[in-house]
């Protein structure tokens, strides 16, 4: 049986060998798109544009001015003239945010029976940048109020003084966040397309029915699709893993091994849903259309969107059952936190559980569709 | 170039999509069944941070501290930890988002009118999600000293700051999400055309096409005019689905939505169309489309984080992706309401991304195996 296997393997990758371009781009642009992204990927909300309607033109303006260009949120682009070209401004997308200065700013300022009104308008269109963006803005105001009030000798220091010490990734650099995640979906992506089609395509260029009238059984026919897809998403981990870790000093903080034991489940049970669509797609475009519905659907429910704990119940409940879901999990916790095995141990279980129910499932889908 | 050899192509391959039922669902449907699926995650628009408490005071004070801070639900106390190992270990296996840390005297100092220190322990590897926590926690904490000194001596008010977000009053995600999400399920006809054209090939229906008098311009025109026209047609069901059924409030020109639209569709095809070009066999043109523009739509379309202009490389990749420049039209159209002039930038990038392919595409081609 072994011997089979091993043919049916051997064919496997001499078609891929012979296929140069497919070849290639199986090995380097997993690679390359890594790179491309992680480049891509800024380091955060950081120096979005704002713009300044300024009718007070007073010192004091100005001062503020110069504190919100500080910020490393923020940076001033413009000084505009009129509420119209601030509007433009945020239209085209070229400011996150605007503030307005009205004219008696710094007289309201230094009277103390009134206080000066500011106007804070920021882009909603893009939620997180926008929050991120107007907390900042109010954070300017807050501390030049409090060193105002401060030179006037009255304390407004909160009572409770917050210390916030932060683990794993203290300047907050949004690359280490989005790399692992960007390693385990481009892993993802290249075993799900080579497992998906291997059965589409033979049943679609006629060369199944050949497949079938060999001695192989149908288990050997999906363990000679699955291992070569499994070998090929192991090779492709090994270098994102490598080019994540030297090239863009993503850290290893816990055991590389473990996290290699954690991807052996998670690529089986990709593989498994490949095999699975293969086996209902009657072309390679039917399979290919769903993969795609399946990996916006994965994307969906990886946590990477939105946290896990964020969804609604039921949605949470089906996050449960995507493997991407606790390999996002698993390969952030490994390389950021430094996570033992004990940590992950229900992930971990998860994982090996989903494996297993579904490559028993492509299994027997095989059998009764070949048949 | 005959218009009618390339009608003659253009009805065959609407035949071959209404014929099949599953491709015309793909074509068409699949993009607003894609985007209900998708936008429920931003449905709830809570935050809840898990938080472990390891409370060294243990006095009435810090025990109501605790109670103030998770009052309203965004915070809500997993555990009780006695030693930073503990709570360490919380965190690396991601069972609290943060530690909340009350060292001993807390009450004796607040109540001396402080200040009390206070550690916050923030799990730093979703760094978003730090930043919120930190935010809303000092704000609580805040609110609390304020309260727990009798709330009389609060400082006075000096700047007013009025914010109001645009476009977004109340900042739901839902809102800003739906129309960006939009961008990434209407590639499906894209992805469907590169497919079709590589089918021909690798089926081997492409060499009875060479025997026709049928001319390369017209075979292309013809494809690419079919899957277009089923593009432009599946963009009204996800309109629907953003407007009736997620409630996004649509403030621009529906004919100018549809039109700009048809534009993306024109600068994804053009890309399909080069990359058929190549490709010899469908498996390798939906690695490229997943690869080269699925994925990193993601991630660097400015859907979640803002595309990165101060640095040329990035800003280049971003904006050589369509769907960036289909989530700024997206956005700009739902929820600004505005025409095209704001969005030139985009709608010209795109323009010549579209007839660049194109003309690419018709170059390139050969009638030949």
């Amino acid at each position: 049986m072994t011997a089979r296997i091993g043919n049916l393997i051997w064919k496997e990758l001499l078609q891929l060998a012979r296929d140069w371009l497919l070849t290639t781009f199986l090995f380097v642009l997993p690679m390359l798109q890594l790179v491309l992204l992680a480049r891509a990927t800024g380091r955060g909300v950081k120096e979005q544009p704002v713009v300044i309607l300024d009718l007070d033109r007073s010192a004091v303006t100005r001062e503020l001015a110069v504190r919100l260009d500080n910020r490393e949120e923020l940076v001033v682009t413009r000084f505009v003239e009129d509420e119209r070209a601030l509007e433009e401004e945020l239209e085209r997308g070229e400011a996150r945010a605007g503030v307005i200065f009205p004219s008696g700013f710094a007289g309201d300022l230094s009277n103390p029976t009134r206080a000066a009104p500011v106007r804070v308008v920021v882009d909603g269109s893009s939620d997180a940048v926008a929050g991120i963006v107007q907390s900042a803005v109010e954070t300017v105001f807050a501390d030049y109020t409090r060193q105002r009030l401060a030179e006037q000798g009255i304390r407004t220091d909160p009572a409770i003084d917050l210390r916030v010490v932060t683990y794993y990734n203290p300047t907050y650099n949004v690359r280490q966040f989005t790399i692992p995640a960007q390693v385990g979906f481009i892993t993802y992506q290249i075993t799900l397309v080579i497992a998906s089609l291997g059965l589409a395509r033979e049943r679609e260029l006629g060369t199944l029915e050949g497949l079938i009238v060999t001695p192989l059984s149908r288990t050997e026919i999906v363990l000679g699709k699955a291992i070569p897809a499994f070998l090929i998403g192991l090779v492709n981990f090994l270098f994102l893993v490598a080019i994540a870790r030297f090239g863009f000093h993503v850290p290893m903080r816990g055991s590389f091994l473990l996290l290699l034991a954690l991807t052996v489940p998670f690529l089986l049970a990709e593989i498994g849903w490949g095999v699975i669509i293969s086996s209902v797609s009657r072309t390679q475009q039917q399979a290919i259309l769903f993969v795609f519905m399946m990996a916006l659907a994965d994307l969906t429910f990886s946590g990477y969107l939105v946290p896990v704990k964020n969804l609604p119940l039921a949605l949470a409940l089906v996050a449960r059952v995507v493997p991407m879901y606790h390999y996002l999990t698993v390969i952030r916790a490994v390389m950021l936190k430094g996570a033992r095995p004990g940590d992950l141990g229900l992930h971990g279980l998860a994982l090996a559980l989903l494996a297993a129910i579904i490559l028993v499932g492509a299994v027997r889908r095989v059998s009764r569709r070949l048949d | 170039m005959s218009p009618r050899r390339t009608l003659a192509i253009l009805r065959k391959e609407f035949r071959h999509i209404f014929r099949d039922l599953r491709l015309f669902f793909l074509v068409t449907v699949s993009p607003a069944f894609l985007l209900l699926l998708l936008a429920h995650v931003f449905v709830l628009d809570v935050q809840q941070i898990e938080v472990a408490v390891w409370d060294l005071d243990r006095s009435p004070l810090s025990r109501r501290m605790v109670a103030a801070v998770t009052s309203d639900g965004e915070f809500q106390v997993q555990a009780w930890v006695a030693s930073y190992s503990e709570l360490e270990q919380l965190l690396r296996a991601g069972r609290v988002d943060c530690g909340l840390v009350i060292p001993e005297g807390f009450a004796r100092q607040l109540e001396a009118g402080g200040p009390a220190p206070v550690e916050a322990v923030v799990d730093g590897s979703d760094p978003i999600a730090a930043i919120q926590a930190v935010f809303s926690l000092s704000q609580r904490t805040t609110a609390f000293a304020l309260a727990a000194s009798g709330g009389g001596k609060s400082a006075p008010v000096l700047i007013d700051v009025r914010s109001e977000a645009w476009y977004n009053p109340a900042l739901k995600s839902l809102v800003s999400m739906v129309p960006g999400l939009a961008a990434i399920v209407l590639s499906m006809p894209a992805l469907a055309l590169a497919l079709a054209l590589t089918r021909e090939k690798e089926v081997g229906s492409f060499e009875s096409l060479i025997a026709t008098p049928v001319r390369g311009a017209e075979y292309l025109l013809g494809k690419l005019g079919a899957y277009l026209a089923c593009g432009i047609l599946g963009v009204l069901p996800v309109w629907l689905v953003a407007v009736l059924y997620f409630r996004v409030p649509f403030r621009g020109d529906f004919l100018l939505y549809l039109a700009l639209s048809a534009v993306y569709f024109l600068a994804e095809m053009g890309f399909s169309l080069i990359i058929a070009n190549f490709v010899r066999n469908q498996q390798t043109a939906m690695l490229l489309v997943l690869t080269v523009f699925f994925v990193p739509s993601f991630f660097i379309a400015g859907l979640i984080l803002p595309v990165d202009t101060r640095n040329l490389l990035s800003t280049l990749v971003s904006y050589a992706l369509p769907t960036t420049h289909f989530v700024a039209i997206s956005r700009g159209v739902f929820l600004k309401g505005v025409g095209p002039a704001p969005l030139q930038t985009h709608i010209l990038l795109l323009l010549a991304m579209g007839v660049g392919g194109l003309l690419i595409g018709l170059v390139l081609f050969r009638k030949r195996l």
